[in-house]
């Protein structure tokens, strides 16, 4: 479960002061699948940095299973848009995916189970051996994805990862990430900036306003539990809801300060 | 009308095999040749025939003497080396974590490392005497400043995203050090290395030339002085091969550390 | 920001002067061979009083540039055909491997017997040094030719001078500037080096015989001296690159030297 209360970050940059969260609150369930949208610069990725423990708030306080956020905490896992440099070119796959287990000084057997189960769940059980670089832009992102599966966490943040892929490669990897987050029922934050994406995926979309970012709108996602690229993305409500998303970030776009 | 037949190219003749190892050795082989050739008749006492020194460096660089000589100036230059890379590695990790001890030390350390090596032979001549310690201390001095340096910005240059990463998924300590220290600031750490040995092998050269009661470098002096001239030629030769070797060595091990580094340069520029 | 940094940098190296100071005189090093600061600044002010200190380094500046001159020329001259022909390339490279990690100061017994304790002598182990430094950079240069530019160079009829003058000089020429920056650290490096153990004429020849007179402050002096010519050196040859460089971002790659 992840609790954002009256968030506000303020930047200090080159004597500037700029206010980039004003004042975000919402709850995450446990076990929700959620995403974030927003205008370009609305501070979604700030806000995921807050939640991950990698940035202090200016004021206001996050709460992940029931502990406040003051530094990266445990059970909780990111996977980032810069899938590249985010893993350790000079490991095989498997050594990456295991490194934060090796971290808890978890034993090898009971580790090697764990990344095998991994690498097998986002379908890179042959690549193993490889090494990042030797891989396509997708399978990198998968190892990232398969690493943070390997960790075990209860919540799991999302940048934009699939914001430097192809679309044909992001179509498949949103299916992988509901498939696993289905099976490892974590609570699921996704930050992204395509509205298609969002409402594809989430069981709630979160509609951020421009800089200083509050929530602008809260929608809920009534579409079915199983979708599909195909049928989904044909449906009615999805088109409904799709709209309803678009043209709430056209209003914050062009409204500057919302009260 | 029948078509004429192509020309091979010059290019195209070497392709294969055997064209390649010709284009190896072939250079090397004429010019030995020619060295051979243009020596063989000479009566210049200063420039023997390339024979005579081939002759002379069988002779002179038997087992024995490179027991006593070679190996007594390769086990400084290791040690001096060694103490060079692990100390400006120490070092250039402590510096180049903090950005306050980097801004204050930069200068003076850019400083150090522009004085030229061989200067400090002198002063270590007068500070620790005429023995292996001075020489020892003279290449680790003079080789640490590229380490120190290179590492300095290797641990600078570090990626914020697996830095990141590195805090988000709780890996502190040695797995810290090791992975994300050490390894990611290990193509910089390895050029500064590879400055180092460089300037190693000048300082073990020189500090037995100046000071020395054995060693290679003492030893090639001693045939100049004595004006046994095809033994010292042989023992330029020596030092050029040794000079070789070490830099032959030096990339093997480098291939072998930074495999993961070219490999994603490769990819990258494919991409 | 800079001028913090520039500020603590100062601190650093006032910081060690006056270390250099104390040190001395607590007995830890020995003050005879390891004179206080305020001593080494003393000699040094004596040196610079005496004519023959500017004429051993105007010596010394000689040797490094001609020598430096000679080897860039050299290297430019050598590398630009090398590296542009790849059939030449091919056949050169293992010569190349070969004769260039082969230390400088190798051939110092050699230059003694052949040519005495004069500049020549010094002026060939400089020579020998630097053209390695030019040479490599320029066959990376020159090699970096994006061959679509070059084949497209070609499809519009340049003709050869037009393409190494648009083409490929732009390309290497950050190299070249890279090259003699590294050159030119070697260059010094050996001249002083020649200089100490040749005894042809210049700055390493007074710490030599600074030395064997016992005057020790002298000899520290003269080191400082040849330090600050080290980082001029280094900072004048960056400033130079970095002003190449800023015309040519999208054509330079990573070049670890």
């Amino acid at each position: 479960m992840l609790e954002v209360w009256n968030l506000r970050k303020v930047y200090d940059a080159h004597g500037r002061r700029v206010e980039a969260i004003g004042d975000l609150t919402f709850t995450v369930p446990g076990g929700q699948f959620a995403c974030v949208v927003g205008p370009s610069g609305c501070g979604k990725t700030t806000l995921l940095r807050c939640a991950a423990g990698l940035l202090p708030a200016t004021a206001g306080e996050i709460i992940v299973d029931g502990a406040r956020v003051t530094s990266p905490p445990a059970g909780l896992a990111v996977v980032f848009q810069e899938y590249g440099r985010s893993l350790f070119p000079w490991l095989r796959v498997r050594d990456n995916v295991a490194l934060p287990l090796k971290a808890q000084r978890i034993a090898r057997s009971r580790r090697d189970t764990l990344v095998d189960e991994a690498l097998a769940a986002v379908g890179l059980a042959d690549a193993h051996t490889a090494y990042p670089w030797q891989l396509s832009g997708g399978m990198q992102q998968r190892v990232a994805i398969a690493r943070a599966i390997a960790y075990q966490p209860r919540v799991l943040l999302m940048d934009e990862p699939f914001a430097a892929v192809d679309a044909q490669t992001r179509a498949d990897l949103e299916d992988l990430i509901r498939a696993v987050w289905r099976r490892l029922g974590v609570t699921l934050l996704f930050v992204t900036h395509d509205i298609d994406e969002a409402v594809y995926l989430g069981q709630r979309v979160i509609v951020l306003s421009a800089a200083p970012t509050r929530v602008a709108e809260d929608l809920a996602v009534d579409l079915p539990a199983d979708r599909d690229q195909l049928t989904t993305r044909a449906d009615a409500r999805f088109a409904e809801l799709r709209g309803a998303v678009y043209a709430q970030i056209q209003k914050v776009k062009t409204g500057r300060t919302e009260p | 009308m029948k078509p004429t037949p192509r020309k091979r190219s010059l290019r195209s003749r070497f392709r294969g095999g055997p064209g390649r190892v010709l284009l190896a050795v072939g250079l090397p082989v004429v010019l030995v040749a020619v060295w051979w050739a243009a020596s063989a008749g000479s009566t210049d006492f200063y420039r023997p025939p390339l024979s005579r020194i081939l002759v002379a460096f069988a002779d002179t660089w038997t087992w024995d003497r490179i027991r006593s000589d070679v190996l007594p100036s390769l086990a400084r230059l290791a040690v001096g080396y060694a103490l060079a890379l692990v100390g400006g590695v120490a070092l250039g990790v402590l510096v180049g974590s903090s950005r306050t001890v980097r801004a204050l030390l930069e200068p003076l350390l850019e400083f150090l490392r522009a004085i030229p090596p061989p200067v400090l032979v002198p002063v270590f001549i007068l500070l620790s005497g005429l023995g292996d310690r001075t020489k020892v201390l003279v290449i680790a001095f003079g080789c640490v400043w590229p380490v120190l340096l290179n590492t300095v910005e290797g641990v600078r240059g570090r990626d914020e995203v697996l830095s990141d990463t590195c805090r988000s998924y709780g890996i502190h300590g040695v797995l810290r050090l090791r992975h994300l220290v050490l390894r990611s600031a290990s193509p910089q750490i390895v050029t500064g290395a590879r400055q180092a040995l460089s300037i190693a092998i000048i300082l073990m050269v020189i500090s037995e030339m100046i000071a020395a009661n054995n060693g290679l470098g003492f030893t090639v002096v001693q045939f100049q002085r004595g004006f046994q001239i095809p033994e010292m030629w042989s023992g330029v030769l020596l030092l050029g091969l040794l000079g070789v070797a070490l830099a032959g060595a030096f990339q093997l091990a480098e291939r072998r550390l930074l495999g993961w580094y070219h490999g994603q340069r490769t990819g990258r520029r494919e991409r | 920001m800079r001028r913090r940094s520039a500020a603590l940098g100062l601190v650093g190296l006032v910081g060690f002067a006056l270390v250099l100071e104390v040190v001395p005189r607590t007995g830890l090093l020995p003050a005879e061979y390891a004179p206080p600061t305020s001593r080494i600044l003393a000699a040094l002010s004596g040196e610079v009083r005496r004519p023959e200190f500017w004429t051993a380094l105007l010596d010394t500046l000689r040797t490094w540039g001609l020598g430096l001159a000679i080897a860039v020329a050299a290297g430019i001259a050598v590398g630009v055909p090398l590296g542009a022909v790849p059939l030449l390339r091919q056949a050169t490279a293992t010569t190349v491997e070969f004769l260039r990690p082969i230390p400088s100061v190798a051939l110092i017994p050699l230059v003694i017997v052949l040519y005495g304790s004069t500049v020549r002598s010094t002026l060939v182990l400089v020579v020998y040094a630097a053209f390695w430094q030019v040479l490599v950079q320029v066959l990376h240069g020159v090699a970096d030719v994006d061959p679509v530019a070059h084949d497209t160079a070609r499809s519009y009829g340049l003709g050869r001078w037009s393409r190494v003058r648009y083409l490929l000089w732009p390309t290497a020429l950050p190299y070249v500037v890279t090259g003699i920056r590294l050159a030119t650290s070697v260059a010094l490096i050996l001249a002083i080096t020649g200089e100490l153990v040749i005894g042809s004429p210049g700055l390493g020849k007074e710490i030599d015989r600074a030395q064997q007179g016992g005057a020790v402050p002298v000899v520290y002096a003269l080191i400082l001296v040849t330090g600050l010519l080290g980082v001029l050196a280094n900072v004048g040859t960056r400033a130079v690159e970095r002003r190449v460089l800023a015309w040519h971002p999208a054509a330079r790659r990573e070049v670890i030297p």
